[in-house]
């Protein structure tokens, strides 16, 4: 569903990403792990075409994301580290608009439905948004991706900052996800989160995909363990 | 229901714009602004024009009731006429501050125009008396950069254009989607403006000064309306390009200050050195110089007076002028009123040409501001332009030639040479001069003189939509 091509970027002289290689199918949950500037939300960005990659190519549903936007846009669903919203309208009609611009329109039943599923709580759906903690953005976030029944999701850090019962929240909602067959590509410091609920791992180091394997693979200690010597080196 | 993304990025600014109070206050303050500037257009309008109007039927009575007289003595009584107000002055004063509103006619003489309501004032009005031209010239874009120079900026800061452009929706959309959503808020707070300028232009435009003010209003709209779109369109161009919104203001409030106070300056104190215009005393002196001396400096009255007496000495084949069947006093006269009218036109060819130098610099200049061409059409279409004050010059002056060829001619027919207090002529004569009446130069006689503002709004509009659509296919949400 989800496949980069020698994807590479670069800023000038400064590689952000190089020669990136990976695939994500139906149901598939691929955690990016990688310190900062390792060129993960790099590879966020390239798949949302919001940057034009230096070379190669990065394809959503055999489309490629720079040649054919207008259908790839359909298919994704994106939640940011910091989900920002309009302050000045609610949540509900924050959905609302979010999902008619990608051309679902629901009623109001359906909305608030779909945001209290999400973990919105009942009393802030109609409050406006600039009244919202970072945690409940996220969650209309989710909301958003479930109405827009998309089939690929990009999360770039999406539980960073997030009360651990609201990222067990977000992790729950992703594996019902994956389970309706949504490829999920995250980037994430989380390497607990990534071993709970991802399928794959893929740790990233100055632009380099340099190590991908599936979490059935790896315990928890091996994954922590990894991904430290990998850091250090 | 409206499902288009494009309507619903219409629908969500104005929501915004509502909620954030912003589009209200400034709503207020530009409904307040117009509607005294309207009513003060309005109640000046209505004065000076009852003013005129009353003053010129006691002028046309006067003359009227002059007495028995001599027509000479009656050409240097003389008249006065007033240059009505325009319906649409009281949308746009335009020159008629600077220009004079009368003017008194007599023989020999082309008096300049008193009562000039600039010289009343001090010289804040420099700066321009609170008109709705001026408002919607200079105020509103002013309050539009307020309201859209944060168009984009404010998106990609808080972050929501990525989220925006995630589902899918183009730049192009979204752009116009901003665009009309500004077009139909600031359409909304004009709105009772423009009820209320066309009732009161209706109401008035029966007096007949102003031809078509139905059109012209209709005009006026269409060119402020190219205008504010213009300002509208290059305040998101420029949010969309900006890095952040005080970039975005800042160089918005630039531009603006460019266009509507530094180059129109710039360019009137240049055009005035480049073609400068004699003083009053130049002009005149200059044409009493040729009057004294004949046109060639070297033949003066006398001679010319001679020499016309001998041409009608012989066409009559007669010894004296005593013997002539017209009184050559009155022909004298005449023929001394039409040499100085001659010297008088060239003069004021001469001087209008330098006018027409100097408004060709700025009309030509138009096609680099907007803000010029539409403070040209502005006042064109109000009627309140240097065209439509030459037009009005040129009526004033063949109306005096009239009103003195007329006492000339009966001078010449009735009386007889050297008996010049035995001749009165009466009231007969004076009601063969038809009371003065102007009407303003039609909507399209008008327009042609300003092919390069017309030119001006239309290009730029082309420029800005072009501009826009050319950014929006480069744009992507992050740099890089």
């Amino acid at each position: 569903m989800l496949e980069a091509k020698n994807l590479t970027k670069k800023f000038g002289s400064f590689t952000a990403l190089n020669e990136l290689n990976l695939s994500v199918k139906r149901g598939d949950i691929f955690c990016l792990l990688g310190a900062n500037g390792a060129g993960k939300s790099t590879t966020i960005n390239l798949f949302l075409n919001f940057i034009n990659p230096s070379s190669g190519s990065a394809f959503i549903d055999g489309k490629d994301v720079t040649k054919e936007q207008t259908h790839t846009k359909k298919l994704l669903s994106y939640i940011p580290e910091n989900l920002m919203l309009y302050p000045n309208l609610t949540g509900l009609e924050n959905l609302d608009f979010f999902c008619g611009l990608g051309g679902k329109v629901y009623d109001k039943d359906r909305l608030e439905e779909l945001l209290q599923t999400s973990g919105l709580q009942k009393e802030f759906i109609h409050k406006r948004v600039h009244k919202y903690s970072k945690g409940m953005r996220q969650k209309v976030g989710i909301a958003l991706a479930r109405a827009r029944e998309a089939s690929v999701l990009l999360l770039d850090e999406p539980t960073s900052g997030l009360d651990p019962k609201a990222s067990n929240e977000f992790s729950e909602l992703l594996l019902e996800m994956k389970e309706k067959g949504v490829a999920t590509l995250m980037a994430t410091h989380d390497l607990f989160r990534a071993k709970d609920t991802g399928t794959h791992i893929g740790i990233m180091k100055q632009g380099v995909l340099i190590n991908q394997f599936s979490t059935d693979e790896v315990t928890f200690q091996d994954l922590e363990k990894m991904y430290l010597q990998h850091m250090h080196n | 229901m409206i499902t288009k993304p494009i309507n619903l990025i219409i629908k969500k600014e104005i929501k915004i714009a509502l909620r954030e109070k912003l589009i209200l206050a400034m709503g207020v303050i530009i409904t307040l602004l117009l509607g005294v500037a309207l009513y003060a257009g309005y109640i000046s309008f209505k004065q000076q024009h009852n003013i005129i109007h009353e003053t010129q039927a006691q002028k046309r009575q006067e003359w009227l009731n002059q007495g028995d007289k001599h027509p000479h003595i009656a050409a240097h009584y003389g008249t006065f006429v007033f240059k009505p107000k325009t319906v649409l002055s009281l949308f746009d004063f335009g020159l008629d501050a600077y220009t004079g509103t009368s003017v008194y006619l007599e023989a020999h003489y082309q008096h300049e125009f008193m009562f000039r309501p600039a010289q009343e004032h001090s010289s804040i009005i420099r700066f321009g008396e609170l008109s709705s031209a001026l408002v919607l010239q200079i105020l509103v874009p002013l309050l539009i950069i307020f309201l859209a120079f944060a168009s984009y900026t404010n998106e990609r800061e808080s972050g929501t254009l990525k989220l925006l452009l995630s589902q899918g929706i183009s730049f192009q959309m979204l752009t116009w989607g901003k665009v009309l959503a500004f077009c139909m808020m600031l359409f909304a707070i004009l709105l009772p403006y423009v009820i209320g300028l066309t009732i009161l232009s209706g109401m008035q435009s029966q007096q007949g000064t102003t031809p078509h003010v139905m059109l012209r209003v209709l005009l006026i709209i269409l060119f402020y309306g190219f205008y504010l779109f213009l300002f509208i369109a290059f305040s998101v161009w420029v949010s969309l390009r900006a890095t952040n919104g005080r970039n975005a203001l800042l160089t918005l409030i630039t531009c603006w200050m460019f266009f509507t106070i530094l180059l129109p300056k710039t360019v009137s104190n240049f055009s005035e050195s480049l073609y400068t215009l004699p003083s009053m005393r130049e002009f005149k002196a200059g044409i009493e110089d040729e009057k004294t001396n004949g046109t060639d400096g070297k033949t003066p009255r006398s001679v010319r007076v001679a020499k016309l007496k001998e041409e009608y000495l012989k066409k009559y084949n007669v010894d004296s002028v005593q013997q002539l069947p017209i009184n050559f006093e009155g022909v004298s006269m005449q023929y001394g009123e039409e040499y100085a009218n001659q010297i008088y036109d060239k003069h004021m060819q001469a001087l209008r040409s330098i006018f027409h130098k100097q408004n060709q610099i700025s009309s030509i200049t138009s096609l680099l501001n907007p803000y010029i061409a539409v403070q040209h059409l502005s006042m064109a279409l109000s009627g309140t332009d240097m065209y439509t004050f030459n037009h009005f010059e040129d009526k004033v002056e063949s109306y005096r030639r009239e009103l003195i060829r007329k006492m000339n001619n009966d001078m010449a027919e009735n009386s007889v040479y050297g008996e010049f207090y035995g001749y009165k002529a009466g009231s007969d004569l004076w009601e063969e001069i038809d009371d003065f009446s102007y009407q303003t130069p039609t909507v399209d006689k008008i327009l042609v003189s300003y092919p390069y503002e017309i030119t001006s709004l239309i290009l730029w509009t082309i420029i800005v939509i072009a501009l826009l659509n050319f950014t929006n296919k480069k744009m992507k949400p992050l740099y890089g």
